[in-house]
């Protein structure tokens, strides 16, 4: 076939295929909108969340909510093939430095022993049976959103996906989650976001090649 | 709207992205000769033919990424990377390694322009594994030239019902060849 021939057979083709940002639009709601109906259906929510909303506890949602917007630019930004976005990744390091040195502080003055407490209760193993789970929906939106991308790097994208899914997935958790001392959630849900940042990053060469 | 021929890249894809035909034709025949020469500068090893393998396959892959381009920006950057992306893979598949700085681009200067002298023959065999009515379409409209409307009026579909088909048989396309690769 000539080349000719195939801008001819191209150029024929008028459908448009919808953008991420059109996918995302469609898909990310609604899967976030399941995992928090299934929160309330089948989790519940912590029964003092109010008061819990309007305490310090907040950053265990507000945090994995910033990040899953931040997240959310990151992964636009990687599925256009000319960007290396930037400013989307000095967003997300920032946010993700600023966990990491709340978690160490709290080491600091809890100490090793102050660490163990905190993860000695059996919200630790909902914990991680929850966040995946909740997760699941919201990260095959993503990557379905991405594929209509044309990311250059696709573990990278699929990482920044999982980032995505996983703080999306942590910030509707943690409505249900009644444990607020900072070396539970932080050690807890930074594990479990790291899980989601590893599936996006082995699902990301799969599911987003082109 | 017609577009004048010293309309930019990005008016034309932005015409394009509107379904007009027209503009995205002379898009495609302007920006093929810029790949062409890119693909020859990195794949000499690959001969003229494979080179021509590779440029369609360039081609396939901008036309169904190509709402990627974010409209208010240039359309060259985008290009460029969309190239590289497909080139690196291209050589890949035939066992050359080669690294591509983006950057180099810049200076790439397009093929002379002869005017598409090479029959290429994996796009042909690709197209042999459509399905035989979704292969027709393809033919139809790139080789002999017809019309969607032409080609429905033949099989007995509706333009509308070609134009599906025809988007669908480039997507596997896209596919088959990403398939060849692995």
């Amino acid at each position: 076939m000539k080349t000719e021939d195939l801008i001819a057979a191209l150029s024929a083709d008028t459908t448009s295929q919808p953008t991420m940002g059109a996918r995302l639009l469609r898909t990310m709601p609604v899967a976030v909108l399941v995992a928090l109906v299934a929160v309330v259906a089948l989790w519940k929510v912590r029964p003092d969340l109010a008061a819990a909303l309007a305490s310090p506890a907040l950053i265990k949602t507000a945090m994995p909510a910033v990040l899953a917007l931040a997240a959310l630019w990151l992964a636009r930004g990687l599925s256009r093939p000319e960007s290396r976005a930037r400013a989307q990744w000095a967003v997300v390091l920032v946010l993700l430095a600023g966990c990491a040195v709340a978690l160490v502080q709290g080491l600091m003055l809890g100490g090793m022993s102050g660490l163990m407490t905190a993860l000695d209760t059996p919200n630790l193993l909902t914990c991680f049976l929850s966040i995946p789970v909740l997760s699941a929906l919201p990260l095959a939106a993503v990557l379905w959103s991405m594929n209509s991308g044309a990311p250059s790097n696709p573990r990278l994208a699929g990482a920044a996906a999982g980032l995505l899914a996983g703080a999306a997935g942590t910030a509707v958790y943690s409505l249900h989650c009644p444990e607020d001392a900072l070396l539970f959630f932080a050690p807890a849900y930074g594990m479990n976001v790291l899980i989601m940042v590893g599936a996006g990053t082995l699902l990301g060469p799969r599911w987003l090649r082109w | 709207m017609t577009l004048s021929a010293e309309a930019s890249w990005e008016d034309l894809m932005r015409a394009a992205n509107r379904g007009e035909q027209q503009p995205y034709v002379q898009l495609l025949r302007e920006i093929t000769p810029v790949v062409r020469g890119i693909v020859r500068a990195r794949g000499s090893a690959l001969g003229n033919e494979g080179c021509e393998d590779v440029v369609q396959d360039v081609l396939l892959t901008i036309h169904l990424k190509r709402q990627s381009w974010r409209e208010d920006a240039p359309l060259r950057p985008w290009l460029y990377a969309v190239t590289r992306h497909k080139v690196v893979d291209a050589f890949r598949a035939r066992g050359q390694r080669i690294d591509l700085p983006v950057d180099d681009f810049i200076e790439v200067l397009a093929a002379p322009a002869d005017p598409d002298p090479f029959e290429t023959q994996d796009m042909d065999r690709v197209i042999d594994r459509l399905d035989p009515r979704a292969a027709q379409i393809v033919r139809a409209i790139g080789v002999d030239g017809e019309t969607a409307a032409d080609t429905g009026a033949r099989l007995g579909m509706s333009e509308g019902a070609v134009r599906v088909a025809l988007h669908r048989a480039l997507k596997s396309l896209a596919q088959l060849r990403e398939r060849m690769i692995e």
